[in-house]
């Protein structure tokens, strides 16, 4: 029991969770930006997965940069390709998501074996790059805490601190400018909007499209600094748990980034507990994130119903 | 000088025949308050929708200041000083309400959103037209009286120079209603325009300068309000002959339907018809005559099963019907004929045959342990189509495929299958064609006449007139008056009970109700 | 009457002749697709298109998936009728794969009640997991979509697990248990081949699927919900239950399908990750069948040919199997989309009919 304390409070515990925590926490952004304008996108799993994909490839024949750059590029096609089917083709949201899942995983595996000249497990064989790490040392040279602070502070993906500065961002679109005041208005009553001029169709595709960007950078995330390299269905339903995530943070970007953090924590915990109690099996843990989704799911739907009951009279 | 606003003899026919408009006149002086009054159907709300870019006109011409003028959609109505408050509103429930006022030509600061500038709008606003409403609260929250205000501000934020409000007293309590009227005063006042949409004559009097009436999508006449009385409105209101008419009852059996002090309530607690007490006797058919909105539609659903009692009793034959599920009170012998064919009433991807044998799915005949019997529904199917001449290729069809006098031929065919015992309509030939509407009338008179107590409502008051052995009407959510179908009974009198300009004695309307 | 029939038919040329050109298009996007990676596109493309016929095993293998895939089908076609979209198929086949594996490895598995008993098993798991995101639905209005997904993520993983540490035989580090006894296995139809009960199980389920949904009350009232749960409500039809029920029904299917799969001559045992995400072309095999039951098998069957010359083509030449998720993603696209495309009116105009419209609009006669 100590033990696990002493881990999980423990500085190399802290730098886990950051990074597991990265990747979700781009996914969840995408998924509430969509969730927000009014589409659940359930294919934020294939668009990180494609994007993964994309980085790797990328990453060996141009720097890291532009690797993540274009794994950003491939999800925010996909969000236009899913745009264009579901607003312009009149296709359900549901299943255009499916098809992009469906894509990306044989499309995946297929790709990485052309790339890889036969290899249809990993990229192992490509000199992919990772994105760099933030190195923080100087700040051991603060009196006291300096050694404290540079083992919490340093080391960490350049793309984990500026997942903190997309929360931010996020949030002062949502809140701050016209267009997120557009975009939740046409996610909760898009008679609205309409009536005052807005283009909602333009503002739903470009939603889809932020999502898809948002999903990319988890996914470069993902293959270039949490793995480096892609192995097949490496995403392995972050990109599910990062729906759950949005339910869970009451579709607000601070309490997505809450949600996404706890969830990140577990899936630390499935890495660290396996060594420490080998009587509580990976697998479990791993189930914890999917489990909790359901029940706040149910908590949240319950709790909306009681409160549209309390003014109507029920009937079934 | 020249009016504001004019229409100059405006014509419409919507596709599939229906003419809406036919050589509407219109002449809207600027600062005054312009009444449009007319009965449903009259063709008001397509006029409004001309004037506001969400129609076009198929003849005729729109002048604006002089000019000739077209809106192709609301937005260019919108940018020539046009706004509009429908009845129904568009507001974000979880939006602020001054994040509502300004949503899509919000104030900004460079890339941000300038919150303060768009409340100190919108306080500026309210104050400047006696609009009083607190900017910051969620929409959702308020009142519908205060609500409307929102909208109203929307309108005003976008410098509607012309404000056209389609029956916006149609939702208000009457202390609400004065304190709207004040802000249409000092709307005027600051030399905006109202056209006013409105049913209800004693508002119309007491607000407008200048009342233009329609009739069966013509203008009537436009009078100045000093000039005129409530009783010569009416009369230019519902004055028309009633082409058909049907045989009066036989005689009628006891009393079927029992309503006593019932009370039908909304979403939010507030009443939507109260104190509603009735009797309706086997072979008569009781009429429920009002302008739509006034509770006959909340009543009909409230019987049937689909919408919930707050207060008062509903008994069938002696039986009470309020803990009773809508199977349950159609095994007793209550059918309904919904307001909405396509919304409620049938399955449009279902073949006929299925929706002809969808309510009776615990009859036996049917249905034995849970397996259908498809030639006995097909046969049962097949029979009703001869018998109320649907034109269909055959029971196998789907209902989507047919004409709307069809659909709602077989949604009185489903109903009236077996005698009922009480039958509730509502709007039963709304868009239907006239074959179609006069056999439909012939139905239902069978039904009455097989010994059916028959609830109808519709906003056809010569419908009404020829159908109905008794008559009964609403005003805002509570009967004002009753009276025996007999044939001195005009429109017009009805029409001053309806539009609330008269109220009848209790001893006769109790008299009536019996 | 003539007119009757015509029209049936121009309706069914029309669902047919918009399948199938979604088809012919992700057909030659394939072509494309092989044209462009293979370095003898030709043989490429003609292994995808004749391999599975080439031997009796090569058959036996098309016609397991088409069992598999009819099954699959049959599930989201159930619920897709009664307008849910619940996406848990896989999750049930993973619980009935599990409880059909836990009856063959007992005691009961050496007996001839082995495959009965598994089989039933296997349904009666998968109907209560259908029945839970179907529950939670009708009582807490909670998304079947997001509840039946996760779902799906825990019964994979709670079953790789028991598989890692309980059922596979202790020692050997195998991710899948021993292979259970004969009498619990399938038997063969075609000896030596996978041709087995799974496909007589396939087409008998689409026969009950198919009479639950048209010859019987329930399955009447499902689709009335389907159609428009406003007018249910009227007709005095419980929407709730019938949501719950249809869910819970799929479920067994699902079920079902997991017995097939763990019992099947595939495996005979109980292996991580059994069903390569099988449940999941489902999907595609009810949109394009229209959910409706008869036409699911024929579906099934040309899709698993399909899909069969896919993996050939994957073993046997250089182009890898995998491109057919390509092929599997646009005809999705294409079949959910309502544009129409040129062909189809072309087609119309061929047949000499009219295309019936949805709802006509009312006609002043």
């Amino acid at each position: 029991m100590i033990e696990l304390l002493m881990t999980v409070f423990s500085a190399t515990f802290f730098v886990t969770v950051i990074r597991t925590t990265t990747p979700l926490l781009f996914a969840t952004l995408g998924g509430l930006i969509s969730d927000l304008s009014g589409a659940l996108n359930v294919a934020l799993e294939g668009m990180m997965l494609i994007a993964c994909l994309t980085a790797v490839i990328v990453s060996v024949y141009a720097p890291w940069y532009v690797a993540v750059l274009s794994g950003i590029c491939a999800g925010a096609m996909l969000g236009a390709l899913m745009a264009l089917f579901h607003l312009r083709f009149k296709a359900d949201i549901i299943l255009v998501g499916f098809a992009v899942n469906i894509l990306a995983a044989g499309g995946t595996v297929f790709a990485l074996s052309r790339a890889t000249g036969g290899d249809k497990g990993t990229s192992i064989n490509l000199q992919s790059k990772a994105v760099p790490s933030v190195n923080l040392s100087f700040l051991e040279a603060v009196p006291v805490i300096g050694p404290a602070l540079r083992s919490l502070l340093s080391g960490h993906s350049i793309l984990s601190w500026l997942a903190i500065l997309t929360v931010i961002g996020v949030w002062f679109f949502l809140y701050r400018t016209p267009y997120g005041l557009w975009l939740r208005g046409v996610g909760e009553y898009p008679a609205a909007p309409e009536a005052a001029g807005v283009p909602v169709n333009k503002v739903r595709a470009w939603s889809l499209i932020a999502s898809g960007a948002l999903a990319g950078i988890g996914g470069a995330q993902l293959a270039m600094f949490n793995y480096i390299g892609f192995t097949r269905d490496m995403t392995a339903g972050r990109g599910f748990i990062a729906l759950g995530a949005v339910l869970l943070g009451a579709r607000h970007p601070v309490g997505a980034m809450l949600a996404a953090l706890l969830f990140g924590i577990f899936e630390a915990l499935a890495i660290v507990m396996p060594n420490l109690f080998n009587w509580i099996p990976g697998e479990i843990i791993q189930t914890i994130p999917f489990v909790v989704t359901v029940l706040a799911l149910v908590l949240f739907s319950y709790r909306a119903q009681r409160a549209r009951q309390l003014k109507t009279l029920s009937k079934i | 000088m020249a009016p504001l606003l004019e229409a100059i003899s405006i014509g419409k026919t919507y596709p599939g025949g229906t003419v809406a408009n036919d050589g509407v006149n219109l002449s809207v002086e600027a600062g005054e308050v312009h009444a449009v009054v007319g009965e449903n159907g009259a063709g008001k709300s397509t006029l409004m929708k001309i004037l506001f870019g969400i129609e076009q006109p198929d003849r005729g011409e729109l002048r604006l200041d002089g000019r000739p003028v077209a809106f192709a959609n609301p937005r260019e109505a919108i940018d020539h000083g046009i706004g509009m408050v429908f009845q129904h509103f568009s507001l974000v429930p979880s939006f602020s309400v001054y994040e509502n006022v300004v949503l899509g030509s919000e104030p900004r600061d460079g890339i941000r959103f300038d919150r303060a500038k768009a409340i100190e709008a919108v306080r500026a606003l309210s104050e400047k037209f006696r609009l009083s409403v607190d900017p910051l609260p969620p929409v959702g929250q308020l009142p519908v009286g205060q609500q409307q205000r929102v909208e109203i501000l929307k309108a005003l934020y976008r410098d509607a120079r012309i404000l056209i409000l389609d029956e916006p007293t149609a939702v208000l309590a009457p202390q609400e209603v004065e304190e709207l009227f004040v802000a249409i005063r000092a709307l005027v006042a600051q030399g905006r325009t109202v056209i006013f949409i409105a049913h209800k004559l004693p508002e119309v009097l007491e607000i407008s300068d200048r009342i233009t009436v329609m009739r069966g999508g013509r203008t009537v006449g436009s009078v100045g309000t000093k000039q005129v009385t409530e009783d010569s409105l009416a009369t230019m209101m519902v004055g028309r002959e009633i082409a058909l008419r049907v045989d009066r009852a036989a005689a009628r059996g006891g009393v079927t339907c029992e309503i006593k002090a019932l009370r039908i309530a909304n979403d939010r607690g507030g009443t939507i018809a109260e104190d509603l007490s009735l009797n309706v006797h086997a072979g008569e058919i009781l009429g429920l005559v009002g302008v739509e909105g006034n509770g006959q539609a909340e009543l009909l659903e409230a019987v049937a099963g689909l919408r919930g009692i707050a207060e008062g009793a509903v008994h069938l034959d002696g039986t009470s019907l309020e803990p009773l599920s809508v199977l349950q009170r159609r095994e007793l012998g209550v059918a309904s004929i919904p307001e909405d064919r396509l919304a409620r009433g049938l399955a449009t991807g279902a073949t006929i045959a299925e929706n002809l044998v969808a309510t009776r799915l615990s009859d036996r005949r049917f249905v034995r342990n849970g397996l259908l019997d498809l030639k006995a529904v097909k046969a049962h199917a097949a029979a009703l189509i001869e018998r109320f001449s649907i034109r269909a290729g055959g029971p196998g069809f789907a209902v989507g495929t047919l004409s709307g006098g069809n659909m709602q031929k077989v949604v009185v065919a489903r109903e009236l299958a077996e005698q009922p015992k009480l039958l509730l309509v509502n709007q039963p030939t709304r868009g239907v064609d006239l074959g179609a509407t006069q056999f439909i009338w012939k139905s239902l008179t069978a039904a009455r006449d097989g010994g059916a107590a028959v609830l109808l409502s519709s906003a056809d008051l010569s419908e009404l007139l020829a159908l109905s052995d008794r008559l009964v009407v609403f005003y805002r959510g509570k009967i004002v008056a009753a009276f025996h179908n007999t044939d001195d009974l005009t429109p017009e009198t009805l029409g001053t009970y309806m539009l609330g300009l008269d109220t009848q004695e209790p001893e006769t309307m109790r008299a009536a109700l019996q | 009457m003539s007119s009757l029939s015509s029209t049936r038919r121009a309706v069914f040329l029309r669902e047919l002749g918009r399948a199938l050109t979604a088809v012919v298009i992700a057909l030659v996007v394939a072509l494309i697709v092989i044209f462009v990676t293979s370095a003898n596109p030709g043989a490429a493309f003609q292994t995808l298109l004749t391999a599975p016929l080439s031997s009796n095993r090569t058959m036996g293998l098309w016609i397991d998936d088409v069992a598999k895939l009819t099954l699959t089908g049959l599930a989201f076609s159930l619920v897709f009728q009664a307008r849910q979209f619940s996406m848990g198929v896989q999750g049930q086949v993973y619980v009935g794969g599990l409880c059909a594996a836990l009856v063959a490895m007992s005691p009961i598995g050496a007996t001839p009640l082995a495959i009965p008993l598994g089989m039933l098993a296997g349904m009666i798991a998968g109907a209560a997991y259908g029945f839970i995101p179907g529950y939670a639905k009708a009582r807490f209005g909670a998304s079947e979509i997001v509840s039946s997904l996760m779902l799906n993520y825990i019964a994979i993983l709670v079953v790789n697990y028991l598989i890692r540490a309980h059922l596979a035989p202790p020692g050997t580090g195998q991710l899948m248990t021993a292979k259970f006894p004969d009498p619990a296995i399938f038997p063969a139809i075609i000896p030596g081949t996978r041709f087995d009960l799974g496909i007589l199980i396939a087409l008998v389920a689409t026969f009950v699927v198919w009479f639950l949904l048209y010859r019987t009350n329930w399955g009447l009232k499902l689709r009335l919900v389907g159609h428009n749960p406003k007018f249910a409500e009227y007709a005095g039809i419980r929407a709730s239950f019938i949501m719950v029920s249809a869910m819970t029904v799929a479920g067994a299917f699902g079920g079902l399908l997991g017995s097939v799969f763990v019992q099947g001559r595939a495996f005979g045992n109980l292996a991580q990750n059994f069903d390569g995400n099988l449940a999941f072309e489902g999907i595609l095999i009810a949109i394009v069948a229209r959910s409706r039951p008869l036409a699911v098998p024929f579906v099934a069957l040309a899709y698993g040919y399909l899909r069969q010359g896919a993996q050939l083509m994957g073993i046997r030449t250089d182009v890898p199997t995998e491109m057919i998720s390509v092929v599997q993603a646009i005809i999705i696209l294409l079949v959910a989309s309502s544009f129409s495309l040129p062909g189809k009116a072309l087609l119309a105009r061929l047949t000499g009919r009219r295309t019936v419209p949805a709802a006509a609009p009312e006609a002043a006669k």
